[in-house]
């Protein structure tokens, strides 16, 4: 306890730099926490869930995919034909409408980017908002039942409802971009929770359909894009196993010729998605978070190494006195490790209140992700990251004390 | 006799006062410009930050701070030996902090020439004399869908180019081909998303868009396939690649295939890509260096279209008599002008500098981004600077009491130990733009994109570290030392002579 507190009075003895030492940490850890973040969301997003397998059943060749409605009712049931067929325990079909609130203005403050699929999939199968706490997950369902009851009501995103300057029970005109001709009147009857979907917006897909449906009657000819409204069909199946049964159910299905059609896991389809990102991602993982670490270390390293030059008279008293050589050291890395791990943990543990509950998370737009949460692991790094620089960088400036000689340094004082 | 002394004493003294003044105005000035320059530098480094555009100003002018440094040490006799024997005796601190600065401005350089080889790639795309026109509300050739029977109409407008009494014109349908890579690394993806673009005339399309093919390959045929040796298979699909993508796809081969390649770096003519039942075959490699055509596969739209399941055009490219007319072209397609605007269709129309300017929306998501870290990166090497100054200060307290009993006044103390902070960030400064340096000429794969939401083309290019990016690393590194060494250099000159001696 008295050697703890002996590292505590050497620390508040020379504050300035005790606290420049600290700040150079903290902003350093604060950056290392959004990256890792960034890197550790993708990094879960592509990577095989052992259970509750998601697929995705997309045109086999051309992107975006674009497949014929009619395709969706056996793509639902997993193109399962025979009682011993495999099917899924639950399914969405998602339909991208494009669009805007101003016909003549298209910008960010008046772009929608809307899902158009079945309400009541969002709480079982959109990632995330399948496991909300119960709180939001009422509130979401609220707006869920409205968009039943009302096939023109829509839930937007937070970020994207502020953008376009209009509020819950609003009504909105959205005038289709890829969709040429096509204009929804909607009515916004409730917002996504904060986070992933705050520029995302859902609209009730029987309503595309009727509009598409009420172009047809109305011009006399089909929409251009009729036979390409179904972008994607989500299967939720419990194990691999049943993922790969169901996999050749679909590709040996004589239903999908024209286009054919591919299912692979979510986690395959977001990997190949993110492949053009791929160098962005490495300079991230494997430039800039080392690059940050080691200005780290070497940030601390200095600060220790003038503190046991500055401390050699101090030392060879403590020697003296009888304290042990051994002991010196750890008495030095005592003094980094105690900063890097306290300067760490808050930057790192403040990072996460901050973003996730301050600004609802990292905007950082990376493929179809536009804000990414500052992981639960943060509650740690800082700490570990503080641990591990600080000692990686007092190690040398504390095994230095060791060559310190009392006579030496007592005859110069002489 | 007397009062001629007295006459020249009091002259001697006004000529002294004079002189003092003068001196001390001096002073004033040289702070104030230092301080001026400083300003501007920031300024400076903001704008250019932003823009990218001429940034290499920034080197003159960080090495024109640096000089009006050492002109004021010079002239204000600053003991500067001092300062730079302070630095070799403590060599291990010097060094360490300088490793601070080595690494934020070479991890800072390195970034910037990243983004500044996808903007120059989104930059030197497109001829200001063509003009690009997409289905209306469609800023991405991905999402546009133009009606076909407007596409003529279009053509014939007034200030298009005419060949042959021709409009000269590039009817375009861009998809996007998720193409499957052979022997996947685990872990890696397992599909590469190619582009396509189908053309009705590949030689109208390499008109208008300004490239040739490298010698031995040739454009596709009318027809666009060609009999596959094999009587059995189905007719080759005849492609034109981008230098760029015939390289990464040549990665992409099976280790077999890489093993018989004539060339194992990049796919050459007469190479073949399989896609599921049908084969591509290259007929030829596009000159396309520094382009986002670059990225590109290139094949006749009746084959393409029909295989892929996208049968309509998503772009007509326009070449006009002349930048100016693209201009007006774009306006009137635009609606711009109430009294002189296209009637038939709304469409959405750019010339294609706008569009490819426009395309680099991405690379300033990923510039602020890169802003923010390497704020954050440089408060952190302030800090590191901050600290060896305030223990090289620490350390010689009684050197500057002796330096400030010598003669030396206050702001030549701060200019003494802000110069010696200078050197060091000079010193990182310097090492760290030539590790960012290395990273110049590397092939690098990213996306561009100008919509709002997901969506943007996958592009290869190089990492660009040119005179600009180096400027905004060295400025960087310079203002890191200045704002390190300042206060600890302020703290310097409040010492007072004796205390000082005391310890």
């Amino acid at each position: 306890m008295k050697f703890l507190m002996l590292i505590f009075k050497n620390l508040r003895r020379n504050m300035v730099r005790s606290l420049l030492t600290s700040a150079g940490i903290m902003v350093l850890v604060f950056v290392i926490t959004l990256i890792w973040s960034i890197l550790g969301f993708l990094d879960m997003a592509t990577s095989e869930k052992a259970a509750n397998f998601k697929g995705i059943v997309t045109e086999k060749w051309s992107i975006p995919s674009q497949l014929p409605f009619s395709y969706a009712s056996t793509l639902e049931n997993g193109a399962a034909r025979e009682e011993s067929d495999v099917k899924p325990m639950d399914s969405m079909t998602w339909q991208f409408f494009i669009g805007s609130v101003d016909k003549t203005n298209i910008g960010f403050s008046t772009f929608i980017f809307a899902f158009c699929m079945e309400p009541s999939k969002l709480l079982t199968m959109m990632d995330e908002l399948d496991s909300l706490q119960p709180g939001p997950r009422a509130t979401l369902d609220k707006a869920i039942k409205a968009m039943e009851g009302n096939r023109q009501g829509i839930i937007v995103g937070q970020k994207r409802l502020a953008a376009i300057e209009k509020k819950v029970g609003d009504k909105i005109k959205v005038f289709g971009i890829n969709y040429r001709d096509i204009e929804l009147e909607c009515e916004i009857v409730g917002t996504f929770p904060p986070g992933r979907y705050d520029n995302n917006t859902c609209i009730n897909r029987d309503y595309l359909n009727a509009s598409l449906d009420a172009f047809k009657a109305a011009k006399g000819r089909p929409h251009p894009l009729a036979e390409k409204t179904l972008n994607l069909v989500w299967v939720k199946v419990p194990t691999k196993d049943s993922f790969s049964k169901m996999s050749t159910q679909i590709d040996n299905s004589p239903m999908f010729a024209a286009p054919p059609v591919k299912i692979e896991t979510a986690s395959s389809g977001v990997s190949n998605f993110l492949a053009a990102y791929k160098d962005l991602l490495m300079i991230l993982r494997y430039l800039l978070a080392p690059a940050i670490i080691i200005t780290l270390t070497v940030v601390i390293s200095n600060a220790i190494s003038i503190s046991v030059r500055e401390r050699r008279k101090e030392m060879a008293v403590l020697k003296v006195i009888g304290f042990q050589p051994n002991q010196i050291i750890f008495l030095v890395l005592g003094e980094a490790i105690l900063l890097g791990v306290v300067a760490g943990a808050i930057s790192s543990i403040g990072t996460y209140y901050f973003v996730n509950r301050v600004i609802g998370g990292i905007p950082f737009q990376i493929a179809f992700f536009s804000s990414f949460p500052v992981l639960d692991g943060a509650l740690w790094w800082g700490a570990a990251i503080g641990f591990i620089t600080s000692f990686a960088g007092s190690i040398l400036p504390a095994l230095s004390t060791r060559s310190i000689k009392v006579v030496d340094v007592f005859s110069k004082v002489a | 006799m007397v009062d001629s002394i007295r006459q020249q004493r009091s002259e001697s003294q006004l000529l002294n006062r004079f002189l003092g003044g003068l001196l001390a105005m001096l002073k004033v000035i040289g702070i104030i410009l230092l301080f001026l320059s400083v300003t501007a530098l920031v300024i400076f480094l903001f704008l250019y930050f932003v823009t990218l555009d001429n940034a290499w100003m920034l080197i003159p002018g960080s090495f024109a701070f640096f000089g009006l440094m050492m002109l004021i040490v010079y002239f204000a006799k600053i003991p500067i030996g001092y300062n730079l024997r302070n630095l070799v005796v403590r060599y291990r601190t010097t060094l360490l902090t300088s490793v601070a600065f080595i690494l934020v401005t070479g991890v800072l350089t390195g970034l910037m020439g990243f983004i500044n080889g996808l903007k120059r790639l989104a930059q030197a795309t497109g001829n200001p004399s063509n003009v690009i026109v997409l289905s209306q509300g469609s800023t991405e050739e991905g999402i546009s869908n133009l009606a076909f029977e407007n596409m003529g109409d279009i053509a014939q407008q007034e200030g298009v180019k005419r060949k042959n009494d021709e409009p000269l014109c590039s009817r375009e349908s861009y998809l996007v081909l998720s193409l499957p890579i052979a022997e996947p690394v685990p872990g890696s993806p397992t599909r590469r998303l190619l582009q396509v673009r189908g053309l009705f005339d590949p030689v109208a399309s390499a008109e208008v868009h300004d490239f040739g093919l490298v010698p031995g390959g040739e454009w596709f045929s009318d027809a666009g396939v060609r009999p596959s040796v094999d009587p059995n298979k189905a007719p080759l699909v005849e492609v034109v690649l981008g230098q760029g993508i015939a390289k990464q796809l040549a990665g992409d081969r099976s280790k077999a295939d890489k093993e018989k390649a004539r060339n194992k770096e990049q796919l050459e003519v007469g190479d073949t890509i399989p896609l599921d039942t049908r084969e591509l075959v290259v007929t030829g490699i596009m000159k396309t260096e520094g382009t986002t055509f670059d990225s590109e596969v290139w094949a006749k739209q009746s084959v393409i279209g029909p295989l892929l399941g996208k049968t309509n055009f998503t772009t007509l490219v326009l070449r006009a008599t002349g930048p100016e007319q693209a201009q007006k072209l774009e306006d009137f397609f635009m609606g711009k002008d109430k009294d002189f605007k296209y009637e038939k269709t709304q469409v959405n129309a750019f010339t294609e500098t706008n569009y490819y300017k426009s395309q680099s929306q991405t690379s300033i998501q990923l510039l602020v981004g890169t802003i923010l870290v390497a704020t954050v990166m440089g408060f952190g090497g302030v800090m590191g600077v901050m600290n060896t100054m305030f223990a090289a200060i620490s350390q010689r307290v009684k050197d500057i009491g002796m330096l400030r009993l010598l003669g030396f006044s206050r702001w030549r103390i701060l200019v003494s130990f802000l110069t010696e902070s200078l050197l060091i960030a000079l010193l990182g400064g310097l090492i760290g733009c030539l590790l960012g340096y290395m990273c110049n000429g590397i092939q690098a794969t990213s996306i561009i994109g100008g919509g709002a939401g997901p969506g943007g083309k996958a592009v290869v290019f190089r990492v660009v570290v040119d005179w600009g990016v180096l400027g905004i690393g060295l400025t960087l590194s310079m203002l890191m030392g200045f704002v390190g060494g300042l206060i600890p250099a302020m703290s310097a000159m409040r010492f007072k002579p004796l205390e000082s001696l005391r310890g």
